[in-house]
C-alpha cells in the first residue's frame, strides 16, 4: 500500500482499477517495413490524416456546443498543424526513402518538429510542442485501421490517472466509464476541478508524479475528501473506505432534504450562502440548489483562447443568461482578473512579460492600462442591469489603493451616463465593490471603504500574499496556512472595518467550504459565504449544526493565539463540542 | 518570381494568431510562397514553419512568391503586415 498526497478537487470516494491516460510518448510497435509494404503505409498515413481531420471538425463542433467558442478555438490550431505541409512531406519522405512504418515516421517527424520548437526562447512557442503531440496522438490512434480508440476501449468503471487533462479529454470523461480522476497537475480552481465537481465524480489533483508510480489495472482509491490517492490498498484500508463510501452516499441523500431549509445556525444566526458560479459547468443538479445568490462569477474565461477580446454583445449575452438564472438575487460579477497565470492570446497594451507575474500587472492594474477592455466589460454589465431586475454587483480584483477604486467608479459612471443618454437606466442599482486580496488593501481598508459598496475577501490570494507562499511551488506549498494567526487577524480587521461602515463582507475562497474553517469565519462575523455548487449543501448542513455563540468565543480566543498550532487546537476543541 | 522585404510592425511579432492568419492567407494561392529570415527559409503555407521563425517586432522578413498568382499573393500578404494583422485596436 502506498499513499500519495494531493489536493482535493471534487469530493467523494471512488475505488477501482487505475487507467492511465496515454501520454505523448507513444510506443512504436514496428519501426521499419518491407519495401512491398510502402504503398500500404502511405495509404495508412493519408487515411489517418483524413480521419483525424474529421475528428477535429467534430470536436470543434462539440466543444463549441458544450464549452463555448473559446475552447473551440483551441482546435483550429490543431487543424492547421495537421494540415501542415511540413508534417506531411517529412512523414512521407521517411516512409518512402527510409522504409519506416507510418507509425514510426509520424513519431520521428513529430519529435524533430517538437525539438526545433524547444530551441525557441519563448514559452509560448515551447508550449506549442504539446499541441503537436496532441495531434500526433490522434493520428497514431487512427493508424491501426479504425481500431477502437483509447476511450471506447474502457470496459470497466475505472479511475483515470493522467499527468494533466486537456479540454478535449474531459469531454470523453463524460461519455465513458470514468468514476474518478487523479492528475499530477492542477489546483482546486483549475478547469479540471470544476469539471469533476459538475460531473459529481471525485477528483484529486496536484499529485506531482503519481502518474509514474501507477500501472494500468492497479487497484486505487481516489479520496476526493482528503486529497489522497491510495495505491494497492490493504484489506483493512479497503474495508474502511467501502464503509466511508456508504456513509457519504447516505449523507448526500440526506443533504438533499435540507435544500429548502434556511441557512441559519442552531442558535438562530442567519448566514447568507451563495454559490461561486461557472456557466461552463452548470448542471441540472446545481440548478436545483436554493441559494441566496451568486457570490463570485469569474469572467476570465470569456477572454481566454480567443484571438480578440470579447465584444460587448458577446459579454452581454453571457451576463444576461446568468442574471436570468439568478432572477432577482444578487449576482456578483468580478471584472476580468487577467495577468499572472491568465494571459489571453490577444495582445494587451503596455504588457511585457512579468518576471514576477503575481506581483505584476494583473487584475485591475492591467485593466487600468487597457481602459477599452474595462469600458467594454462595464458597458456589457450595465446593459444587463438595464434589461433585467437582477442585483448586479461589480467586483474589482487586486485593488491595492483608493485611486484604483476611484478610477473604476469614474469608468462605471461613464458607462451609466452613456446608457442614460439612450434613455436606459438599470432596473436595480448597480453596485461596485472590491475583492480584498492584497494585504495593503486589507490593512488600510478604512481609508478606501467609502468608495466601496461591498467587500468580498478573496482568501486564496490574500493568504498567498500574507504568508508570501506560492501555492503551486511544491517546495513551499506546505507553508500555505489558512490557520496562520496573521490570516485570521487580517480577516477580523477587514470585517470590523466594514461593519463599522455598515457594509457586508463575503468570503469566496476555498476556506469558505472548508468544514474546519467555517466556524472561525462565522465567529469572526462573516455575513456571506460563497462556495462551489458541489459544496453548497455540505456547507449549509455544517452551518445549521453550528452554534454561533460558541463560534464567536472560539474566534475571539483564536485572535489571541500566537501560532497556527494553538488555532488548530481551538478548531478541534470546538469541533468536539459540536459532535 | 517576385520578392519583397517586409518589416514586422505589430508589437508581439509573428505569434500564434498572426502566424495562423498568414498561413491561411498563403494557402489561398497556388504559387509557392517562401519566407526567409536570417538565412532560414520556410514554406509560408506551413504553420509550424512560420512559427519556427519566431519573428519578433522590428525584424525584417523576405517574402518570395513564385507562380501564376504571385502578384495577388504578394499583395494580400503585404496587406496583412501593413494592417498589423488587425491586432492593434
Amino acid at each position: 500500500m502506498f499513499v500519495i498526497k494531493g489536493v482535493p478537487a471534487s469530493p467523494g470516494v471512488a475505488i477501482g482499477p487505475a487507467l492511465l491516460l496515454p501520454s505523448a510518448d507513444f510506443a512504436i510497435t514496428n519501426q521499419y517495413v518491407d519495401a512491398t509494404q510502402i504503398k500500404h503505409e502511405i495509404l495508412q498515413f493519408t487515411g489517418a490524416l483524413e480521419k483525424t481531420l474529421k475528428d477535429l471538425d467534430g470536436f470543434e463542433q462539440k466543444l463549441r456546443d458544450t464549452l463555448g467558442p473559446e475552447y473551440a478555438n483551441l482546435m483550429s490550431m490543431h487543424k492547421m498543424i495537421l494540415q501542415d505541409p511540413m508534417l506531411k512531406d517529412a512523414t512521407l519522405r521517411k516512409i518512402k526513402q527510409e522504409h519506416m512504418s507510418a507509425q514510426a515516421a509520424i513519431f520521428f517527424t513529430l519529435k524533430e518538429l517538437a525539438a526545433s520548437f524547444e530551441k525557441i526562447e519563448d514559452n509560448f512557442f515551447k508550449e506549442r510542442r504539446n499541441d503537436i503531440f496532441d495531434v500526433g496522438k490522434r493520428l497514431v490512434n487512427h493508424l491501426s485501421g479504425g481500431k477502437e480508440s483509447f476511450w471506447s476501449s474502457i470496459q470497466t468503471p475505472s479511475v483515470l490517472i493522467a499527468r494533466d487533462l486537456y479540454p478535449s479529454d474531459t469531454l470523453n470523461l463524460k461519455e465513458h466509464q470514468v468514476i474518478a480522476f487523479c492528475t499530477d497537475q492542477g489546483g482546486k480552481t483549475s478547469h479540471t476541478a470544476l469539471l469533476a465537481q459538475s460531473m459529481r465524480i471525485p477528483a484529486v489533483v496536484g499529485l506531482y508524479n503519481a502518474f509514474r508510480q501507477i500501472k494500468n489495472g492497479d487497484t486505487v482509491i481516489a479520496d476526493g475528501e482528503n486529497g489522497l490517492l491510495i495505491l494497492n490498498p490493504d484489506r483493512y484500508t479497503l474495508a474502511r473506505y467501502k464503509k466511508i463510501q456508504k456513509e457519504i452516499k447516505k449523507a448526500e441523500s440526506l443533504l438533499k432534504t435540507i435544500n429548502h431549509l434556511p441557512t441559519v445556525t442552531a442558535d438562530g444566526r442567519n448566514v447568507q450562502l451563495m454559490v461561486n458560479f461557472d456557466p461552463r459547468t452548470d448542471s441540472k443538479e446545481d440548478r436545483k440548489l436554493i441559494t441566496d445568490g451568486l457570490g463570485l462569477m469569474r469572467t476570465e474565461f470569456l477572454f481566454m483562447n480567443t484571438p480578440k477580446p470579447p465584444t460587448e454583445e458577446e459579454q452581454y449575452q453571457a451576463y444576461l443568461a446568468i442574471a436570468k438564472r439568478f432572477d432577482m438575487r444578487p449576482v456578483i460579477i468580478r471584472l476580468a482578473d487577467l495577468g499572472a497565470d491568465k494571459l489571453p492570446d490577444f495582445p494587451l497594451d503596455e504588457f511585457d512579460k512579468d518576471n514576477n507575474p503575481f506581483m505584476g500587472c494583473r487584475g485591475i492594474r492591467l485593466f487600468l492600462k487597457n481602459p477599452e477592455l474595462m469600458h467594454t466589460q462595464l458597458r456589457a454589465l450595465v446593459r444587463t442591469a438595464c434589461e433585467v431586475p437582477a442585483q448586479i454587483k461589480i467586483m474589482v480584483p487586486m485593488v491595492s489603493s483608493v485611486e484604483e477604486m476611484r478610477h473604476v467608479r469614474a469608468a462605471l459612471d461613464k458607462a451609466l451616463a452613456e446608457f442614460e443618454q439612450e434613455g436606459k437606466r438599470p432596473l436595480n442599482k448597480v453596485s461596485l465593490g472590491a475583492m480584498i486580496e492584497v494585504p495593503s488593501a486589507a490593512i488600510a481598508l478604512d481609508g478606501m471603504i467609502a468608495d466601496m459598496d461591498f467587500i468580498s475577501i478573496g482568501t486564496n490570494d490574500l493568504i498567498q500574499y500574507l504568508v508570501a507562499v506560492d501555492r503551486v511551488n511544491p517546495e513551499v506549498a506546505h507553508m500555505y496556512d489558512p490557520c496562520h494567526p496573521a490570516v485570521l487577524r487580517t480577516i477580523h480587521q477587514i470585517i470590523q472595518t466594514a461593519h463599522q461602515r455598515r457594509k457586508t463582507v463575503s468570503i469566496c475562497g476555498e476556506i469558505a467550504s472548508d468544514e474546519k474553517m467555517i466556524p472561525m469565519l462565522l465567529g469572526l462575523g462573516t455575513d456571506i459565504l460563497s462556495v462551489p455548487p458541489r459544496m453548497f449543501l455540505r456547507v449549509k448542513n455544517r452551518i445549521r449544526n453550528l452554534n454561533f455563540e460558541a463560534c464567536a468565543d472560539a474566534a475571539q480566543a483564536a485572535l489571541l493565539a500566537g501560532n497556527s498550532e494553538d488555532i488548530r487546537k481551538l478548531i478541534e476543541q470546538n469541533q468536539d463540542e459540536d459532535s | 518570381m517576385i520578392k519583397q522585404d517586409i518589416k514586422i510592425s505589430n508589437r508581439l511579432g509573428l505569434h500564434a494568431r498572426p502566424a495562423a492568419l498568414l498561413v491561411q492567407t498563403a494557402g489561398q494561392f497556388t504559387c509557392d510562397i517562401k519566407i526567409i529570415k536570417d538565412q532560414i527559409e520556410v514554406n509560408a503555407k506551413s504553420i509550424m514553419g512560420v512559427m519556427m521563425l519566431a519573428a519578433e517586432y522590428g525584424s525584417t522578413l523576405q517574402i518570395q512568391c513564385d507562380g501564376s498568382d504571385e502578384q495577388q499573393a504578394m499583395a494580400a500578404l503585404a496587406d496583412l503586415f501593413k494592417n498589423k494583422f488587425n491586432e492593434e485596436f
